[in-house]
């Protein structure tokens, strides 16, 4: 192999391509490679991030709830046959793990949706709100999870 | 593709701006409020409905206040949805496929929101 | 834990980093190799020890993260007076931006621990026995410490930081009461370090378009600053789904501000506007 720095060289023409792709646009052009110092590989996990991200799951998981939604609807409007089978699915056990999950990916969406929501009058910017307003996010979350549960399983 | 030699004020004027997305911002929120008690009812609902039998089930599902408050549930979930998930193919896929996945995901949530009210009018109307 | 300013460090860490591989998503010419372990000062007793990303322009070589053990005894209380005690004692090819030293200047702007802060306000007493140091997350560097940041003054730029004035102008001075000169307060006093920027996970994956918290608050003065006449232009300019609407409200960049700015809340009060503008 050639020279490491013709390799820099060549990569870093080649490397306007999956560079573009990846950050699309922070880079200028120079004949001198210039590494991307690294990001979310040593950014340290804040509440500030781990809770938005949290966020952006639960709602896509919330997505395909709602999708599953859908499907548990029209095996309702099919008939008592495909209702049947639909309900089984439902109270299988794994059918049941996966709506705890989803029963607290709800809580932490909704939660977390209304900490937004608060945010967009522009109220509750001080960090002490926004780690107090967090953490209750999660706190009330885990509770109501419960508490759901509870009484779905003893009463409902 | 080639190296893109453009200078630095030209690369972040980019294409200029766009003149709009706070309509899309202000949709999600729209949505998002009208979700608020739609999901809580849904909740309640189905933990007081999901375990009866099938009679049961459609009989709350036929129901007037039901049905309305479903099929508008289904229709603000799934527009939230929609515009959800274009804001997450946005910010990572910045190729040629972003533009399909946006169109396919949108048509899959109108989709399911379209199958959901037909299979809750089938229970309203034909059940 | 609550943490009531950026200045507070979390008294426990669960996570240091997220758990994904080391070089996840970084081009081969990015990739972080194990470096070299400097020589231990001798008859040392309280040390710390710091691992630096390393990069050097003329090898061609990939960075490397390099192991430094610091003499506590014989090195003032910042980091960045670690900086200069290695560049002085152990490598003077070590390579990083300073100025002031006095937290005003943002030249020292880097990753310290896992979270951006300047180097000459961080005390090397809040440090664990072993950190890294980091440039600034997502920047193209050009050696070492030393992170590229054209683009984002460029980002800066766009946003016309200076008074717009119409065609009429006043008798004598521009008048601005207190209560619309407070408006000011807490985004008049950036120092353009841009930790925010860099600490912000959008603006990593969408560094081209989306203009960053630096250069959205900086926007905020200007749209808030009862002198400037050039508001619906302003206005007009930001309304774009990535220049502003990347923002998701992460907030990684009010936790991170080591002047104690608040980005989060300026790019609130842009959106409120925008709607304000609507309706």
């Amino acid at each position: 192999m050639s020279n490491p720095s013709d390799k820099r060289r060549r990569e870093s023409i080649g490397a306007a391509d999956d560079l573009e792709r990846w950050f699309g646009g922070d880079f200028v052009p120079t004949e001198t490679f210039r590494p991307i110092a690294p990001n979310i590989q040593v950014y340290r996990p804040q509440l500030t991030s781990v809770l938005s991200i949290a966020n952006r799951v639960t709602g896509v998981a919330l997505g395909l709830g709602a999708l599953g939604l859908v499907a548990w609807l029209i095996a309702a409007a099919s008939g008592p046959h495909l209702f049947l089978i639909a309900q089984n699915i439902v109270f299988s056990w794994p059918g049941e793990i996966f709506l705890i999950g989803l029963t607290f990916a709800f809580f932490l969406h909704f939660l977390g949706g209304v900490r937004h929501l608060v945010w967009d009058t522009v109220r509750g910017f001080e960090l002490r709100s926004i780690y107090a307003s967090g953490w209750a996010v999660v706190i009330t979350s885990i509770i109501l999870t419960a508490a759901t549960w509870v009484f779905a399983l003893r009463g409902g | 593709m080639g190296r893109d030699t453009r200078l630095p004020r030209a690369r972040a004027r980019g294409l200029g701006s766009a003149h709009g997305g706070t309509h899309h911002w202000w949709a999600e929120r729209v949505s998002a409020i009208a979700l608020v008690p739609l999901t809580i009812w849904l909740l309640v609902g189905l933990i007081i409905h999901l375990s009866g039998d099938y009679n049961e089930v459609v009989g709350w599902l036929a129901s007037p206040v039901t049905s309305l408050l479903i099929i508008l549930l289904l229709i603000a979930a799934f527009h939230h949805v929609a515009l959800g998930l274009q804001v997450i193919v946005e910010d990572y896929n910045h190729g040629e496929s972003k533009y399909l996945m946006i169109l396919l995901l949108r048509f899959g949530c109108y989709a399911a929101a379209a199958s959901g009210i037909l299979a809750e009018l089938k229970i309203v109307f034909a059940t | 834990m609550i943490i009531r300013s950026s200045d507070q460090l979390p008294r426990a860490t669960l996570l240091k980093r997220f758990p994904i591989p080391k070089n996840f998503g970084l081009t081969p010419g990015s990739r972080v190799r194990r470096g070299k372990r400097w020589p231990v000062p001798t008859g040392a007793k309280h040390t710390k020890t710091i691992d630096i990303y390393r990069f050097n322009p003329d090898t061609g070589d990939n960075p490397r993260l390099d192991r430094y053990v610091i003499d506590l005894d014989n090195c003032g209380p910042m980091v960045l007076d670690a900086l200069i005690w290695i560049k002085s004692e152990v490598d003077s090819t070590l390579t990083f931006r300073r100025s002031c030293r006095e937290g005003v200047c943002g030249s020292c702007a880097m990753n310290i621990d896992g979270t951006n802060w300047l180097a000459c306000t961080r005390f090397l007493a809040d440090l664990p026995a072993v950190s890294k140091i980091y440039p600034l997350p997502s920047r193209r560097i050009i050696k070492d410490l030393v992170p590229d940041l054209t683009h984002l003054f460029a980002q800066y730029e766009m946003i016309e930081p200076w008074i717009k004035t119409g065609a009429s102008t006043p008798e004598h001075e521009r008048l601005q009461s207190p209560e619309e000169r407070a408006r000011l307060d807490g985004y008049y006093e950036c120092i353009l370090c841009f930790c925010c920027t860099s600490a912000c996970p959008s603006h990593w994956w969408n560094p081209g378009r989306f203009l960053g918290p630096a250069a959205l608050l900086q926007a905020w003065r200007w749209l808030t600053d009862s002198r400037d006449e050039g508001t619906a232009e302003r206005l007009d300019q930001l309304e774009d789904p990535f220049r502003l609407y990347r923002c998701h409200t992460i907030l990684n960049c009010t936790r991170t501000c080591p002047k104690g700015l608040n980005p989060g809340k300026a790019i609130a009060e842009i959106k409120r506007m925008m709607i304000e503008r609507q309706s």
